[in-house]
């Protein structure tokens, strides 16, 4: 199991103070704090409609809270106000998606190749080859010339984890990336994202599959009703957890 | 010179009553030809920038910015809620004279009859594609947009790479009937003297008893464009049909 305490001593890339955000009257994030290091893999769990998805989208600027600050290495997320210091943001930030949200029009490969050439201005031939590699990373080599349509749900999430590495974030956000898979392509999926995190990308997952967090995990955090409840490392949080709704939730999942 | 077959064409046409002798007069024969040929020009060039107006008007419209979609949006109805033979005349007979004011004389008027068809059907079918567009763009799944902000897209590329691509297949089909449509109503043109083949035809009859002859010709003249322009539009579909989408 990896040891959060080593990684400690970095400083935080993604850093969450009292952060609030409501719908109208539903109160949907109250007062998160959170904190992802460089080089960290934070796992975040809970009931659906706790807020999860919704912290994600406030560290890219898709969502912007009401008060509370948000960090990500030097940018202070929560007072972008232009189109353009958002962009620069989300250059650096990759998100992949629970439904996938491939480009049906284009081939795998011009999935992929897309954003490094259009809006980081690598040249094609550049983008093409580091392509092939995230490619042959996610194990698809053979699929570039593939339509996103043609492809297994596993297989189309593969392409959308390496089109957000072909962008060389520096953070990767999951958000529950697996969900909408079948039983037996999960694990395709999962491997991948073990493998980046092992190479030490930093990556704040939201995710339902329990065992896989407590795996790659160096911090789990429990959100319910939009608190973060508790958080731990994964030892803690699945074997001694400390609250009452963070036990009462692990429980449910065990039985 | 005709070639040997026209002799022989007119005269069986002749046997079962049909007086195509105008085709054995070079100058008719010639200026008929060339009706032909302007309608081709004129169906082409106006599906090209009425597929431009449309795009840039379905951007307008879909943009959030009231600035832009309101003119747009007022745009759209004043050109859907006119008669296009009205929109002609007005342009030919109002605007162009006040053009020919500002410019100094009708001499220094560059702008000519055939011009004017081509800007009206271009605004006219301009506005049917936007909306055909319009509606595409709102098409385009909202999740798809998500993924596409968080990549980095600014609202320009967003629509130039992702959005407009998938609106453009969604709306297709609508938007071949548009220019099927606007096929026939370059024949609105003769209204003004523009020498495509309705007006090409209408010269030729007035001056012989063949008025019966000419419209078989001018509905085979049409009819073989809008097969064409559906057929390509077919062919087009195909094209851009996205494997495995929605399956």
């Amino acid at each position: 199991m990896p040891q959060s305490d080593t990684f400690s001593e970095h400083p935080p890339l993604v850093r969450l103070r009292k952060v609030h955000l409501s719908f109208g009257s539903n109160h949907v994030l109250k007062c998160i704090d959170l904190n992802v290091r460089q080089g960290g893999a934070v796992s975040i769990i809970g009931p659906s409609g706790s807020g999860k998805s919704t912290i994600l989208r406030c560290i890219n600027g898709l969502l912007t809270p009401d008060r509370g600050e948000v960090v990500v290495g030097d940018t202070p997320v929560h007072s972008l106000r232009t189109e353009a210091e958002r962009i620069a943001l989300r250059k650096r930030i990759g998100f992949v998606f629970q439904q996938y949200n491939l480009f049906p029009h284009l081939t795998v490969l011009q999935n992929v190749v897309l954003a490094p050439t259009r809006i980081l201005g690598v040249e094609r031939e550049t983008a093409e080859r580091e392509a092939r590699e995230l490619l042959a990373k996610v194990r698809l080599a053979d699929k570039d010339d593939a339509y996103p349509g043609q492809l297994s749900g596993g297989q189309q999430q593969r392409v959308a984890i390496a089109r957000a590495l072909a962008m060389h974030p520096q953070l990767v956000l999951f958000d529950e990336v697996t969900s909408a898979l079948d039983p037996e392509t999960v694990g395709e999926v999962l491997s991948v994202i073990r493998q980046l995190v092992q190479d030490g990308m930093t990556c704040l997952l939201v995710t339902h599959e329990m065992r896989f967090a407590e795996e790659v995990s160096h911090e789990i955090v429990f959100t319910e009703g939009g608190e973060i409840v508790e958080h731990g490392t994964p030892r803690d949080i699945f074997h001694a957890p400390r609250n009452p709704r963070t036990h009462a939730f692990i429980n449910a999942l065990r039985n | 010179m005709p070639e040997s077959w026209l002799p022989a064409f007119v005269a069986a046409a002749k046997s079962v009553g049909l007086n195509y002798g105008f085709l054995l007069n070079a100058f008719e024969r010639a200026a008929w030809l060339n009706g032909v040929a302007v309608s081709v020009e004129l169906s082409l060039l106006s599906i090209a920038s009425s597929l431009a107006v449309g795009m840039a008007v379905a951007a307008a419209l879909t943009s959030g910015r009231p600035w832009l979609a309101r003119p747009a949006r007022a745009f759209v109805e004043l050109m859907r809620n006119t008669p296009t033979l009205v929109q002609i005349f007005c342009a030919f007979f109002v605007l162009n004279m006040l053009v020919s004011q500002v410019v100094g004389g009708p001499r220094n008027n560059p702008l000519t009859a055939y011009a004017w068809v081509v800007i009206v059907l271009s605004l006219h079918y301009g506005a049917y594609h936007a909306e055909a567009l319009r509606a595409g763009i709102e098409a385009v799944p909202k999740a798809m947009r998500e993924s596409a902000v968080s990549l980095g897209f600014s609202r320009r590329e967003r629509l130039l790479h992702i959005e407009l691509p998938l609106a453009v297949r969604f709306a297709w089909p609508s938007l071949t009937n548009n220019m099927v449509d606007l096929v026939k109503a370059t024949s609105l043109g003769s209204a003004v003297a523009v020498g495509e083949v309705t007006y090409a035809s209408l010269m030729i009859w007035v001056n012989g008893d063949n008025v019966l002859e000419l419209m078989i010709f001018v509905f085979l003249v049409y009819a073989v464009l809008t097969l064409f322009v559906a057929w390509m539009g077919a062919w087009v579909e195909n094209r851009l049909r996205m494997p495995g989408y929605g399956q």
